[in-house]
């Protein structure tokens, strides 16, 4: 872990977001809140684990996931419901 | 390491404009995109929001935009310099393919940003900064008001118009 201090804020926007998202009562609107989670974690993984194959964890956690966020906002478009 | 907290305030500044500036370049707010980002959009603006602003968060939300572009670079540099900022395009450019996302945004971000980071090195910034930079700065976009951001993001869009 090179920088303590980074890898600390990275952690507390990650759990801040995981907060505000569990807090807010509608589906989509908790769709932007994971997503700051999403970008701590992948900015935390990196900087805990300071390896170039981090990299590809990284991006592969972080695509994932916005995957994830794009197919949960797009089948509640469908549905019509919030 | 009150320094440290300078150089983060810098690089969030920094990494802010960078994405926003390079969103708002391939016309992000334009359209809802997928309707994943519709939808997201038109939620923001039924709760009083921007819904230009609002296309713009949804779209970050559905796709890695210029701001997941940073983020990534910032990481790539940060383990492996220059070549792993371009490796973080790479993967960028294949994780839109693989959220539909027909535009260069994330790319464009991706190594924009490694040429900005490797600059600031210069400069006495160390990659990390830029890590955590985009972390704040995506914060104050998507974590804090959704409306207010969108209003702040249907202002900027208008201008560009």
């Amino acid at each position: 872990m090179e920088s303590l201090i980074a890898t600390v804020i990275c952690l507390l926007i990650a759990v801040y977001g995981a907060i505000r998202a569990v807090a807010e009562r509608e589906t989509l609107a908790r769709l932007p809140f994971i997503n700051v989670m999403n970008f701590g974690i992948a900015g935390a993984i990196v900087l805990i684990l300071p390896h170039p194959l981090t990299l590809v964890a990284a991006a592969a956690y972080f695509i994932g996931s916005t995957l994830e966020a794009n197919a949960i906002a797009s089948a509640y478009a469908k549905r019509g419901g919030t | 390491m009150l320094e440290e907290y300078g150089r983060i305030l810098i690089a969030a500044a920094l990494t802010w404009i960078l994405f926003v500036s390079v969103d708002i370049f391939w016309r992000l707010p334009q359209k809802g995109g997928v309707s994943g980002a519709k939808a997201i959009g038109d939620m923001i603006a039924r709760r009083g929001g921007n819904r230009n602003g609002g296309w713009m968060m949804g779209n970050i939300v559905s796709s890695p935009d210029a701001s997941a572009g940073t983020l990534l670079a910032a990481c790539g540099v940060f383990v492996a310099g220059i070549p792993g900022g371009i490796a973080a395009a790479l993967l960028v450019f294949i994780g839109n393919r693989i959220c539909h996302d027909p535009g260069f945004a994330g790319t464009t971000g991706a190594l924009i940003a490694t040429a900005v980071i490797t600059l600031s090195t210069q400069f006495g910034f160390i990659p990390s900064d830029f890590i955590v930079g985009t972390v704040i700065a995506i914060l104050t976009i998507q974590g804090l008001s959704l409306t207010k951001a969108s209003h702040l993001l249907g202002r900027l869009w208008r201008w560009r118009a």
